[in-house]
């Protein structure tokens, strides 16, 4: 890994919501116990977050709800608009052009060419109203496939690997159970085989086998194919098992990374390590 | 050559949800491993053994001094400083550490969890589990379990599991924690051989221990930690 073959680097990557003025950053963050500034009411989700990440490389960031966790996927996958930031994508441009001020259109193509992400909440990532074979021929089409009977052929593929009956194919998620619905989504997700896959809270609200059926998942996806992945959680089992490096956050900003056994057992910040001395 | 040299090494904790509360768990600590030597690391619990073995695999932060490993690349990186990538590149291809406890994602077969570090590093994994099965036979453990998760295991067992697993991709230092505190003589006898085999590969190895017949037939030398300091000049063993 040398220092210049990262896939994904971003810099000062910053999110706030309504008015700041310059001493909002200031103002907020975890020594202020608060992301709310005192002087605009402005909230800042995110703030100052840089990192690389590598091929193959699984990130993942911690911290409670509203540290700003979710806000960096989001602003990497658009689903969200920046407040300041950049972000280099390898294979967009050859890691040239800062993806997050490209057009909506070279975002459309980067969104569906080299990145999939699956939510908390299937509903987010999942169109109800088609079948799940339908889901992942969204995804396919908007990538290029058109060829009816190679769509179907991919999508049982993914099914398959995902343990998702083929037979099913044709229902709709909403008949699934919700760790099928994740599974449906891990497939749609990873239809187009992006190098970069996001994850977003995906076992959380799901019963513990099914949770450990959806991490083993994850992580033979990861070594056979080989996709870096940002892996958001609250839980730290979950990054334990998944991830090589951890961002520990808190009122929007990384007040810890490290390497993910070093965060757990050796952690620096106050904060990590109350984190850490509360695993059950 | 040198593989490792640890110069004033020390590390303490600062606890600062008590307070800011200190605790200095190593002091000064100097030493060198050599290619293909293996060193018993001996002292009372408490003393700082787990410690000194995690800051060499950066798990811990050491707070002064200096970790030299000469990598396989022929360059010299010190694991104190080094950036995490740099670490997880190292941990991947040359360095593995075996802790006393196996820690696995469940649900995944014994098989697959010895053979995953070597499915990473070959990219093969029929060979990876080719070769996983040839060692869970060497050490004796039941073929109806290969299968099985080894969250359920008894504890000689997952101990088995744990040393395959940090074997299995011939690492060149190996940092292993208590490989045979849970096993019976003949078993003892079997992971002796294994890593006596890794040793004539030329792997340096740092291992934990509190076994006087497993550092009598393994140890080239021993490195004892009181208080964690090192107490003795490394007391070569003929």
């Amino acid at each position: 890994m040398s220092e210049h073959n990262w896939l994904l680097r971003v810099r000062n990557l910053t999110k706030i919501y309504g008015e700041p003025n310059e001493r909002t950053l200031a103002l907020t963050g975890p020594e202020w116990n608060s992301n709310i500034c005192p002087d605009t009411d402005s909230i800042v989700a995110c703030a100052g977050v840089s990192f690389d990440l590598y091929p193959g490389e699984v990130l993942g960031i911690v911290g409670e709800s509203g540290s700003g966790k979710s806000t960096i996927v989001k602003l990497l996958y658009f689903d969200m608009e920046k407040t300041a930031g950049s972000a280099w994508l390898r294979p967009y441009n050859d890691g040239r052009a800062n993806m997050l001020e490209a057009s909506g259109q070279q975002k459309r193509y980067i969104r569906n060419h080299l990145m999939g992400t699956v939510y908390q909440n299937p509903r987010d990532g999942l169109n109800f109203r088609f079948s799940s074979g339908g889901n992942i021929a969204e995804k396919l089409i908007m990538a290029g496939s058109l060829h009816v009977g190679s769509i179907r052929e991919r999508a049982s593929f993914l099914l398959e690997k995902t343990e998702v009956p083929v037979r099913r194919m044709d229902d709709t998620p909403a008949a699934f159970s919700g760790g099928m619905q994740q599974r449906v989504q891990i497939a749609k997700a990873i239809a187009n085989n992006p190098p970069l896959l996001f994850l977003d809270e995906v076992t959380t609200g799901l019963d513990v086998s099914v949770q450990a059926k959806v991490l083993d998942l994850i992580r033979e996806l990861q070594q056979e194919l080989g996709i870096a992945m940002i892996v958001v959680s609250h839980d730290l089992s979950v990054i334990r098992m998944l991830t090589d490096r951890t961002l520990v956050m808190k009122h929007g900003r990384v007040v810890e990374s490290g390497l993910t056994d070093q965060i757990l057992q050796d952690p620096q910040h106050a904060y990590t390590q109350l984190l850490v001395s509360s695993l059950l | 050559m040198n593989i490792v040299e640890v110069n004033q090494l020390s590390k303490t904790f600062e606890l600062h949800i008590l307070h800011d509360k200190m605790i200095t768990a190593l002091h000064d600590i100097e030493f060198s491993i050599a290619e293909g030597e293996i060193i018993g690391l001996t002292g009372k619990s408490g003393s700082g053994k787990s410690s000194l073995m995690k800051c060499l695999y950066r798990t811990y932060l050491a707070t002064g001094g200096e970790i030299l490993y000469a990598s396989s690349e022929g360059k010299t990186v010190d694991l104190v400083k080094a950036t995490d990538h740099e670490v997880i590149a190292l941990r991947r291809s040359e360095i593995r550490y075996c802790s006393q406890f196996l820690s696995v994602i469940p649900r995944v077969s014994a098989i697959d969890v010895v053979a995953d570090p070597l499915a990473r590093t070959e990219k093969n994994r029929d060979l990876a589990r080719a070769r996983a099965k040839d060692l869970l036979e060497v050490l004796g453990l039941p073929t109806a379990l290969w299968d099985a998760f080894p969250v359920t295991f008894s504890g000689g067992e997952q101990q088995r599991i744990n040393v395959a697993r940090a074997i299995i991709a011939r690492p060149r230092l190996l940092l292993i924690d208590e490989p045979t505190a849970s096993l019976d003589t003949r078993t003892k006898d079997v992971v002796i051989g294994l890593i006596r085999d890794l040793k004539q590969e030329g792997t340096s190895v740092l291992c934990i221990s509190h076994d006087d017949y497993t550092l009598e037939r393994l140890a080239d030398r021993r490195l004892h930690l009181q208080s964690g300091r090192i107490t003795n000049p490394i007391t070569e063993i003929i």
